[in-house]
């Protein structure tokens, strides 16, 4: 019963983010259909740190996807804070994407031409925000991630690891109550993998962040609240 | 950081080919507007009333075949016709020339030539000057203003076309006619130097008013018609007119020159700028997930290609016209172009054809853009 963790069992009854049922993803490759999620059914409550495990090819990139709402359900619903992400047109999405999602990529995906401060300032060009407002948010941010020093670098005149604390920042600029992570350490180094792991635990301990991580590396879904494993497109206890 | 920066900052992310691109339009485009006003000048002859009240009576075998010197007192006589005088054209060399001599020299009766080329402006004792002495002659302002003449300098010409030269000296100037070049001297000089052949290289009349004008060019024809000397009379207008009608072939020419142009230089922006796009692909996926809209990544390319292919029009087409308007163009082309002048419609016409390139370039890679998913961008390697 210890293995249990009582406070995510109870924010899971209390404040639920996601809800997801009998979710499927399929492909059709010729004249069959590849299935890359089959009938997935998940709850993830509010502060949650969920670690995606699974082997390669298992669906977990297709439903972190479809959680940010940048890819749809083929079957199944997926509601994120009572909004049904499937229902949304393109421009609907992507405004709430921009208020509701953080995205954390592996390879870090900033834009080489623009500062640290830049590159966290981009999203928050979308929200009418003056710039004084814009520049106390994305110091906050960079401060939050250990970078406040750093803001005038530009992406090649940082480590990998600051690049993806950058990254980071961009993705918590906006204060969305949902940070996705696709195996954000998979690049990095041990030390700045801790670094990178902490600031999400984090995030969702100190900040009420829900945040959903896929990663390979044991050691890093330590860091999680709760583990899923998925094979073949189900989740597996 | 404003949109527009990040704009800016793209477009110059890779300075070379930016630069180039802009260059490309920008070398294209001034080459554009430099054919369209070579087209225009060649083309249209400046338009004023002299020229369609003016009759050129020359012979029917050819421009260079003399007329009799005894065919004046019939023109004169013609109705119709106000005022007849010899033109005879020189064509010798000035000084230190070679080859060819950019102004021409005509051989006219220094008196009836004032009532045919009513244009001309002189000063009253320079004119009296000029017909009181045979050996004195009549200088256009713009040639003397660029051999730096004043009255009483002398002008001395070899013959090319007739085998004598010229000895004279300057009485006045003349300006206010279409082309302020030419020099003018008296018939009786030419008619003395070469001893007395009792003919003229062509008559030049002026009719009482351009309606006259079609009817007594044809009364000329017919008044020598089946004479030793047949003639053709036609007006200034329609004389520069059939000139022009040999440049016809080259106005195809340049029209399909332009055509290429304009073709190519969309080739090479659209191949441009869909390279700069599809570098990026993945980057415009992540812009994608961060929230930006189909038509907010549209704007992005669009002000970038748009914005590229104006600077290339400015800096070609206002080059061009900056260039055209302090060229001494008379001096360059050796007088074949009196003027160069880039009209507003040509400039319309470059920046048309810029904005035009900028949106088509833009087209392709905004249209790719759209279509892909976030998640197919992300997972294009870079
Ligand atoms: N665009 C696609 N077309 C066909 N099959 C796809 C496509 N995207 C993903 N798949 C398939 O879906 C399955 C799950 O993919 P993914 O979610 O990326 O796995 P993971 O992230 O766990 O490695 C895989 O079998 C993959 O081949
Ligand atoms: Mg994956």
């Amino acid at each position: 019963m210890r293995r249990i963790s009582t406070a995510s069992l109870m924010s899971l009854h209390i404040v639920p983010i996601v809800f997801i049922r009998d979710l499927s993803k399929l492909y059709r490759q010729g004249d069959i259909n590849i299935a890359a999620l089959h009938d997935v059914s998940l709850d993830i409550a509010s502060g949650e740190f969920i670690v995606l495990m699974g082997p390669s090819g298992s669906g977990k990139s297709t439903l972190l996807h479809i959680i940010a709402g940048i890819d749809r359900p083929t079957h199944g619903s997926c509601r994120v804070q009572d909004t049904d992400v499937a229902r949304l047109n393109e421009s609907q999405l992507a405004d709430w994407r921009n208020r509701n999602v953080g995205f954390v990529f592996q390879s870090f995906n900033l834009i080489p031409v623009l500062t640290a401060f830049e590159n966290v300032e981009l999203p928050l060009l979308l929200t009418g925000l003056n710039a004084s407002r814009r520049r106390q948010q994305v110091t906050t941010a960079l401060n939050l991630v250990g970078l406040g020093d750093r803001q005038d670098h530009l992406p090649r005149q940082l480590s990998g690891g600051q690049e993806q604390r950058v990254a980071i920042a961009r993705a918590l600029v906006t204060d969305p109550p949902l940070i996705v992570a696709d195996e954000p350490t998979g690049n990095l180094d041990a030390k700045s993998a801790t670094d990178v792991l902490e600031i999400l635990r984090n995030l969702s301990q100190q900040a009420g962040k829900t945040v959903i991580m896929v990663t390979h590396d044991p050691k890093a879904a330590a860091y999680g609240t709760r583990q899923l494993h998925l094979e073949k497109g189900e989740i597996v206890v | 950081m404003t949109l527009g920066g990040f704009i800016l900052k793209n477009a110059l992310r890779n300075k070379r080919r930016a630069l180039l691109s802009v260059l490309s339009v920008a070398v294209s485009l001034f080459l554009f507007i430099t054919l369209q006003v070579a087209l225009r000048e060649l083309t249209q002859p400046p338009e004023d009333l002299g020229s369609s009240l003016r009759i050129i009576v020359r012979n029917r075998v050819s421009l260079v075949s003399p007329l009799p010197a005894r065919q004046l007192q019939v023109i004169e006589k013609i109705p119709g016709i106000v005022a007849v005088t010899p033109f005879t054209f020189f064509g010798g060399l000035y000084k230190g020339d070679e080859r060819f001599t950019s102004f021409a020299q005509f051989a006219v009766d220094p008196v009836r030539v004032k009532d045919v080329i009513i244009d001309a402006k002189v000063d009253d004792t320079e004119y009296a000057s000029w017909v009181a002495d045979r050996t004195l002659c009549i200088v256009g302002l713009d040639t003397a203003r660029r051999y730096n003449l004043k009255r009483g300098d002398r002008m001395q010409f070899t013959g090319t076309f007739f085998p004598c030269d010229l000895d004279l000296r300057v009485a006045g100037f003349y300006h206010g006619t279409a082309d302020d070049r030419t020099v003018f001297f008296h018939q009786r000089y030419l008619d003395e130097a070469l001893g007395n052949p009792g003919t003229v290289g062509c008559w030049w009349a002026r009719a009482a008013s351009p309606e006259d004008a079609a009817l007594v060019t044809a009364r000329i024809d017919q008044a020598f018609a089946n004479s030793s000397a047949e003639v053709r009379a036609e007006t200034e207008r329609a004389f520069q007119l059939g000139f022009i009608s040999m440049w016809a072939n080259i106005k195809v020419l340049i029209g399909s020159i332009c055509t290429v142009v304009v073709f190519t230089l969309l080739l090479v922006t659209v191949s441009t700028m869909s390279m700069a796009i599809r570098e990026r692909f993945r980057e415009l996926a992540v812009l994608k997930a961060l929230g930006f809209r189909r038509r907010e990544l549209l704007g992005f390319i669009l002000a970038e290609s748009f914005g590229l292919s104006m600077l290339g029009a400015v800096l070609g087409a206002g080059g061009a016209w900056l260039l055209y308007r302090n060229l001494d163009i008379q001096k360059l082309a050796n007088g074949v172009f009196l003027a160069f002048e880039v009209t507003p419609r040509m400039m319309g016409m470059a920046f048309a054809i810029a904005a035009l390139l900028g949106i088509f370039s833009a087209i392709g890679p905004a249209f790719s853009v759209a279509r892909t998913s976030v998640v197919e961008g992300l997972r294009t390697l870079d």
